[in-house]
């Protein structure tokens, strides 16, 4: 309980941390908001006009207090440019970028802690470096690239197969389920490849790990054998550093599957903040970063108190000492 | 040997590639690959292989800076987290904590807002981003050290915390270090060039092979085979540079001593956990 306290007050210090920052990074940076946003041509007429109506007169303190009110009061501002409520902006994209990660962390896992799981306990040699450099060249691969060949073999239109559409999100959305999943396809598989190969190493170290701990010894000596004492001992005891990388890497794919959902043109949240930099809409970049900050940190939290809960072993340590193991 | 093939190609196409750059034939787009042109030629009618051997020098540019920025920034907030100030200790090891958690691609959106795509972003954030994950994963190694004995003696012989810092803490920890950077800068890599596809990487002009890779996507229904080259040649950079790391872990482990075992799952987890996605 008092572990819970303690953490959440982090948290929400980090919370405040991070709001101030994203505040700070986009005022103190070269380049005047009022002036970013109005464009190059404009003339300083236009831009003392747009400060005035963006209340960027102010000092940045009462900036900062009106901007923060309204996302504790969870209303994010409307978009100057497109005249849209930010918050709904954010819920919307976020049913296409959720069931997207979804997906795609599931092949992942069953891609990664099998072939992970194999490349400890296979018997020959040969095969267990092979799996090892498998999982070694898919981290290297661009997402980019990898998304490139997928559509080459498998899309409708230019694929040698032709057999998931490679472009857009239907415009029902999830009302046509089939067609909105098939079109998550693609996408999905390319993330559960290159997350499932980081997966699939990390498995790995752990349980090398555990090759030479007492718990397998023990299960050996009860009588089993040493791949059942690691597949069942030994995946269990590693089970908790599993969920917490498993759980991170789930908050990063939120920004980590920007340049699919853009290769796919898919409206998602990664595609909604690449547009809105590019069109210098910055009170609204601002609110999204920070929902965005906001929404890892959080997982960051609920990371360690899960971690907490499944390893009972660390009952007793600081504070710092799950911070540290959860990464 | 694709490391040493890297240099040598970055060197060479300083001084010769086989077509100039800018040399544009509007009449031989999209050439299938011939011995004029090996790999064939782009949209404009410019040549594919003098873009990827140009290109190999930004990438080399942009993979020793990114290291160098990650290696400095990481051993300041490693010295941070070994402060004698015990809160001063504290709150960096907070602070550190609550910044790893955002993802590299975040830190370069906030920077491109202000200073525009350029090479320099991209070292900046990423340098950033992994100089925080080399002192997260370098301190239990460290701290290990800063309490031992003859850290210890140092300091009671009069030697200050800056040099106790550069002659017992840094070369201990230099195996984690090496292996966190050789990761780095494939990872880096891979950033590069899904920052530059989304336009917040190198500028456009820039050869580089994500700007090759980019370039190469958007023509993908015109002319397929083009997209296979610079692909082909950053999986086999970062996987060089991966295996590179793995080779130097097994060749200079320290953690085989039995008090630091707990370190190791600890490396290695972090390890694990960082994969670019861009």
């Amino acid at each position: 309980m008092r572990f819970l306290l303690r953490r959440l007050a982090l948290l929400l210090a980090a919370l405040f941390g991070m709001s101030v920052l994203i505040f700070l990074a986009l005022r103190i940076l070269p380049g005047d908001v009022a002036s970013v946003m109005a464009g190059l041509n404009a003339t300083p007429a236009r831009v003392a006009r747009l400060r005035q109506e963006l209340g960027l007169n102010r000092s940045y303190l009462q900036q900062y207090f009106e901007w923060a009110g309204n996302v504790v009061h969870g209303n994010l501002g409307i978009s100057v440019l497109t005249g849209r409520d930010v918050g709904v902006q954010i819920v919307s994209r976020m049913q296409i970028t959720f069931p997207l990660i979804l997906i795609g962390l599931l092949i992942a896992c069953l891609i990664g802690i099998p072939l992970g799981a194999a490349s400890i306990v296979a018997r020959s040699a040969r095969v267990r470096q092979s799996l090892h450099l498998l999982a070694l060249t898919g981290g290297a691969i661009p997402a980019l690239w990898g998304a490139m060949l997928l559509i080459l073999l498998f899309s409708k239109g230019s694929g040698l197969i032709a057999l998931f559409p490679s472009q857009g999100f239907p415009d029902a959305g999830w009302a046509q389920a089939g067609s909105a999943l098939a079109s998550l396809m693609l996408p999905a598989v390319t993330v559960g490849i290159i997350v499932g190969s980081s997966i699939m190493r990390y498995t790995r170290s752990a349980l090398q790990e555990m090759l030479s701990s007492e718990f397998v010894d023990m299960g050996m000596a009860c009588g089993m054998t040493r791949v059942q004492a690691v597949l069942r001992i030994g995946l269990r005891v590693v089970s908790p550093q599993l969920v917490s990388v498993i759980g991170l890497t789930f908050a990063e794919m939120i920004t980590g599957v920007m340049v699919i959902e853009n290769l796919f043109a898919l409206p998602g949240i990664g595609s909604m903040l690449v547009t809105d930099v590019g069109n210098r809409d910055l009170l609204t970049v601002q609110s999204e970063l920070f929902v965005l900050a906001a929404f890892f940190l959080c997982i960051g939290f609920v990371v360690d108190v899960l971690h907490r809960v499944l390893d009972p072993r660390l009952k007793g340590a600081g504070l710092l000492a799950t911070a540290g193991g959860a990464q | 040997m694709v490391l040493g093939l890297w240099l040598a190609v970055a060197a060479v196409s300083l001084f010769w590639t086989p077509w100039s750059l800018w040399w544009t034939d509007g009449y031989h787009v999209w050439q299938k690959p011939s011995p004029s042109h090996i790999l064939g030629t782009d949209g404009t009618g410019a040549d594919v292989l003098s873009w990827l051997m140009a290109g190999s020098r930004t990438n080399l540019l942009i993979c020793v800076l990114t290291v160098l920025v990650t290696a400095v920034f990481g051993l300041l907030l490693l010295a941070a987290m070994l402060a004698r100030t015990a809160l001063f200790a504290q709150a960096s090891v907070v602070v550190i904590d609550a910044l790893i958690s955002l993802p590299t691609v975040l830190i370069a959106l906030i920077l491109a807002v202000p200073f525009g795509p350029s090479v320099a972003v991209i070292v900046a954030a990423c340098g950033f981003g992994y100089g925080l994950n080399l002192a997260r994963i370098a301190r239990p190694q460290a701290m290990l050290v800063a309490r031992s004995g003859y850290v210890e003696s140092a300091l009671s012989n009069g030697a200050s915390a800056a040099s106790v810092f550069s002659r017992h803490v840094i070369p201990n920890i230099m195996p984690i270090m090496m292996v966190q950077l050789s990761i780095s800068a494939g990872t880096v890599v891979l950033a590069e060039s899904g920052l530059t596809y989304l336009g917040i990487g190198v500028q456009s002009g820039v050869p580089s092979w994500g700007h090759s890779l980019a370039t190469s996507v958007t023509f993908i229904n015109v002319y397929p085979i083009t997209v296979v080259w610079p692909g082909l040649i950053i999986t086999c950079v970062v996987l060089a540079l991966n295996v590179f790391g793995d080779a130097l872990r097994d060749c200079a482990d320290p953690l085989s001593n039995p008090e630091l075992r707990a370190v190791r799952g600890r490396v290695e987890a972090s390890k694990g956990s960082e994969a670019e996605y861009v």
